[in-house]
């Protein structure tokens, strides 16, 4: 778990990789939703899409069965357009059965085109869980006011978020509300501000500039972080970590649309829905999100704790989405790395999710004091679980922890049978490229009809998690292994190789999108919407410098 | 009531105490107010239970907002300061964050009506009740007096859901008996009569009372006066009776005479019993200063003395003759 520690309190997201699943789930449906109802604002529900998930997925205590609990936390979400991918969210929450989002928008939905507050008179035109009618700007940050103030009132220890947009505040009820919140000293409140940089007309600084939004939240007493809307290692601890007798407000920045290309960052997207003949592609293009896990074991500057750190803080700046820490103890494998307590010492450097694998013959023995080190993702061998009961006894451990448990086979190993049975305990499976122990193996080719069998089969029985590839993976080898269904890549040597780390993290990505991106169109013709689809998507391909045709 | 007993008191006072009353009953109970809880006299609430009153400054938007959050947190909210500043300026806020969900907000406003004074149209208003009314879930009540304000404040938080409750600035003559019976959607007949139906809401009902008095000495005619206070749910049964038993019929209101009480009971008559509906009230202009001294020769050149509800009940009778 990514363990942020701030004033002896640890703060971490909860089984990362199955959060971030689950928040790919959400952008699928919310999609889906919009495609389906021909209006909706998918920009808006893809910039806020991190943050609602982290607060119904991990963060506010609420029994969604019983929405109404004195003691819940309150989510009031003033930037109500972001409904479709509100709807989602609740939907994967528990809130209604995912099929219903096909109603969006329709006569006689339960999905009104802007949430309804959930309650016996609006069971019709809403579902549960819902706090807040929203849909006019401007007004949920004084409503969150007041839900807080009756809080305290009841002497109730629960949150109020309140999610709002920034194009929203430019109405003037926001900062009449931000100076009432600063004046009840109100701790109970967090507000979120989707800093995504558009509103329906164009670009918030061109409309109406909101800049210098952290001073201005600022000079109004409130306690101000500004992070990245859509890295959940940086939302979550914010979300826990909590200022003393102000209201604190998180300056999130996003990206509108994020998710989809064509739609991220551009204006046009605010409002508009996809066609329906669009949306398997633009599905396979969520399903393609993936990750580079840069294995810090790797280049010529070796193990040294310093080196280590230099790596962590180079993957960091340019772009890496996780850091991949390879622990060998000499006998599982026959080089020795390093261990738990090195860890534990660079988890202070970074928030960045460790991914942990851990080529040891005893994972059981010291699996507490790597929990403990700060690892998000720990991955055990197959080889090494020598039955079904110590797989399941160390997952339940890691969930339980929550850290993302993980298991790896070696280039020769069969996937185990037993673990059909725990698919819902494993949120990502290591298909080992190389027999491990070594950095800088070249890639067995033979792994690849495996994972082409094995993937598929995973699939059909119901597994979500993620698939890693892991040894020998660099440029020649990358697009083999996403086009198998691999979504997490960790790079050894093809990153730290040579000196310039922000050109291999870059080209590596460009490969992966540009192979998407070819995907993408050979797809389109396939389903007879080529045209449509390159006017779209314009200017990806002209970036990206494929031709149309 | 004995005539010779005749008793002036203020509704803002009456509010204030009623207030403190019902937030001793009731724990759930809470106020936000606008920089004018003195003047609206919540400020009594508000030292009673310090920890209950909340004063959000001059911001009427963020006020009736704040008020539906301590709704949604299942407090019984009340939401108060001049009319001039919450029907028109929080029209969205009160359509989306309180009536849109149905919540449990009382918005009680003072200073309706031209008898504000010297402060001028700015501060006359005389739309609220035409704006409150055309809210789905919103009620209206416009109370005539201190002991039906205090009455019907322990009405409506029994009843969950938004009210709209409206009073004026000057003391105003005592027209109900302290133990009268308020129920919401009914009307009350204060003087009873054969001829004449005169609906009035607010201050209008006592000057509606004296131009009953000078009908019956000076012409001899009966009149009916009918205390309104529920304007929204209004109560069409006795409208009904009213037209069959007294014929025409005539609003009194302190107020537009676009979408006020008299439009509201045209609404019924032209569905239900169809009839000359005359509306007394301000005819769609902006009013303007005068000293307190002067609000009653205010109201009369705005058409709202007895003397003009005298003046236009005989024409009225005269057309009927026709």
């Amino acid at each position: 778990m990514v363990r942020f520690c701030e004033d002896g309190k640890m703060y971490f997201v909860n089984r990362y990789l199955r959060l971030k699943e689950k928040i790919k789930e959400v952008r699928i449906l919310a999609l889906t939703g919009i495609a389906e109802a021909g209006s909706g604002h998918p920009g808006a529900s893809f910039s806020a899409a991190e943050i609602m998930g982290s607060l119904y997925f991990q963060i506010m205590n609420i029994d969604i069965a019983n929405p109404n609990l004195r003691h819940r936390d309150y989510f009031i979400n003033s930037k109500a357009h972001s409904a479709p991918g509100y709807y989602a969210t609740l939907s994967l929450a528990g809130s209604f059965p995912k099929e219903e989002i096909k109603t969006l928008r329709k006569l006689e939905s339960r999905l009104q085109g802007h949430p309804v507050r959930y309650s016996e008179l609006q069971k019709h035109h809403s579902v549960p869980g819902i706090e807040y009618s929203g849909g006019s700007e401007g007004i949920g940050l004084s409503v969150s006011i007041g839900v807080c103030l009756a809080n305290r009132l009841d002497k109730q220890e629960n949150t109020v978020y309140c999610l709002l947009g920034d194009g929203e505040t430019n109405e003037g009820q926001v900062w009449e509300a931000s100076m009432a919140a600063a004046k009840f000293k109100l701790d109970n409140l967090v507000a979120i501000l989707d800093r995504n940089k558009i509103q329906q007309d164009g670009f918030t600084e061109d409309i109406m500039p909101i800049d210098p939004i952290r001073e201005k939240w600022s000079s109004f007493n409130w306690d101000v972080v500004e992070i990245n809307g859509h890295k959940l290692e940086q939302i979550i601890p914010e979300l826990l970590n909590r200022p003393k007798g102000k209201p604190k407000i998180i300056i999130a920045n996003t990206i509108k649309g994020n998710g989809i290309k064509h739609m991220a960052n551009n204006p046009q997207w605010h409002g508009k829905a996809p066609s329906k003949k669009h949306l398997p592609l633009l599905i396979e293009e969520l399903e393609g999100e993936y990750m580079i896990s840069p294995s810090i074991i790797a280049g010529a500057t070796g193990i040294e704790e310093k080196s280590l750190i230099q790596k962590i803080e180079l993957a960091e700046k340019y772009g890496a989405e996780m850091i991949h820490l390879d622990v060998m103890d000499g006998k599982f494998v026959p080089n020795t790395t390093f261990s738990f307590d090195i860890i534990k010492n660079l988890r202070g450097i970074s928030r960045l999710p460790f991914d942990t694998h851990l080529m040891i013959r005893n994972p059981g023995s010291d699996l507490d004091s790597y929990i403990d080190a700060g690892c998000d993702i720990i991955t055990l061998h197959a080889e090494v679980c020598d039955s079904e009961k110590e797989f399941e006894d160390m997952s339940s451990k890691l969930i339980s922890a929550g850290v993302s448990p993980g298991l790896a086979i070696n280039p020769s190993t069969n996937l185990p049978d037993w673990i059909f049975s725990h698919l819902d305990n494993l949120d990502v499976l290591i298909i080992m490229s190389v027999n491990p122990g070594f950095a800088g193996q070249k890639f067995i080719p033979e792994v690849l009809p495996k994972m082409s069998a094995l993937i598929p089969t995973l699939r059909e029985h119901g597994y979500k998690g993620y698939i890693e590839a892991d040894g020998g993976i660099d440029q020649s080898t990358l697009i083999s292994c996403y086009d198998a269904g691999c979504r997490i890549f960790v790079m050894g040597n093809a990153i730290f190789g040579s000196n310039d780390v922000e050109k291999n993290i870059s080209e590596a990505k460009l490969k992966i999108d540009l192979h998407l991106e070819q995907t993408l169109l050979d797809k389109s013709r396939e389903l007879n919407i080529q045209e449509d689809w390159i006017k779209g998507r314009k200017s990806i391909l002209d970036r990206l410098e494929i031709k149309g045709v | 009531m004995n005539a010779n007993e005749i008793r002036f008191s203020d509704m803002r006072s009456a509010y204030g105490d009623a207030l403190v009353n019902l937030g001793q009953k009731y724990s759930n109970i809470v106020c936000v107010g606008g920089d004018t809880t003195d003047s609206l006299k919540t400020k009594k609430f508000g030292e009673k239970f310090p920890e209950r009153l909340f004063n959000v400054g001059i911001a009427e938007a963020n006020l009736v907002s704040i008020a539906a959050g301590l709704a949604i947190a299942g407090k019984i909210s009340f939401a108060s300061t001049y009319a001039a500043f919450i029907p028109g300026r929080c029209l969205d806020q009160i359509r989306n964050a309180i009536c849109y969900p149905n919540l449990d907000v009382k918005i009680v406003v003072s200073h309706a009506g031209l008898s504000v004074g010297p402060d001028g149209a700015s501060h006359q208003q005389i739309e609220d009740i035409s704006i409150m009314r055309s809210l789905p879930n919103m009620r209206v009540l416009v109370p005539a007096d201190a002991p039906s304000v205090k009455k019907l404040l322990e009405k409506i938080v029994q009843i969950p859901g938004p009210f709209y409750v409206r009073l004026a600035r000057p003391s105003t003559e005592e027209i109900h008996m302290e133990d009268s019976d308020f129920e919401i959607g009914k009307g009350k007949v204060v003087t009873d009569g054969a001829d004449l139906s005169l609906f009035a809401c607010g201050t209008m009902v006592s000057a509606s009372q004296k131009a009953s008095d000078m009908l019956k000495k000076d012409h001899d005619i009966s009149c009916r006066v009918i205390d309104m206070y529920s304007i929204k749910p209004i109560d069409s049964d006795l409208i009904y009776k009213c037209t069959k038993e007294t014929g025409s019929l005539l609003s009194v209101e302190e107020h537009n005479i676009v979408g006020g009480l008299g439009s509201a009971i045209s609404e019924v008559t032209s569905e239900i019993c169809p009839t000359f509906v005359k509306k007394i009230g301000i005819r769609d202009k902006f009013g303007e200063s005068a000293r307190d001294e002067e609000i009653d020769s205010l109201l009369d050149k705005y058409g709202l003395s007895p003397k003009e509800i005298v003046r236009n009940a005989l024409e009225l009778k005269k057309r009927d003759k026709k």
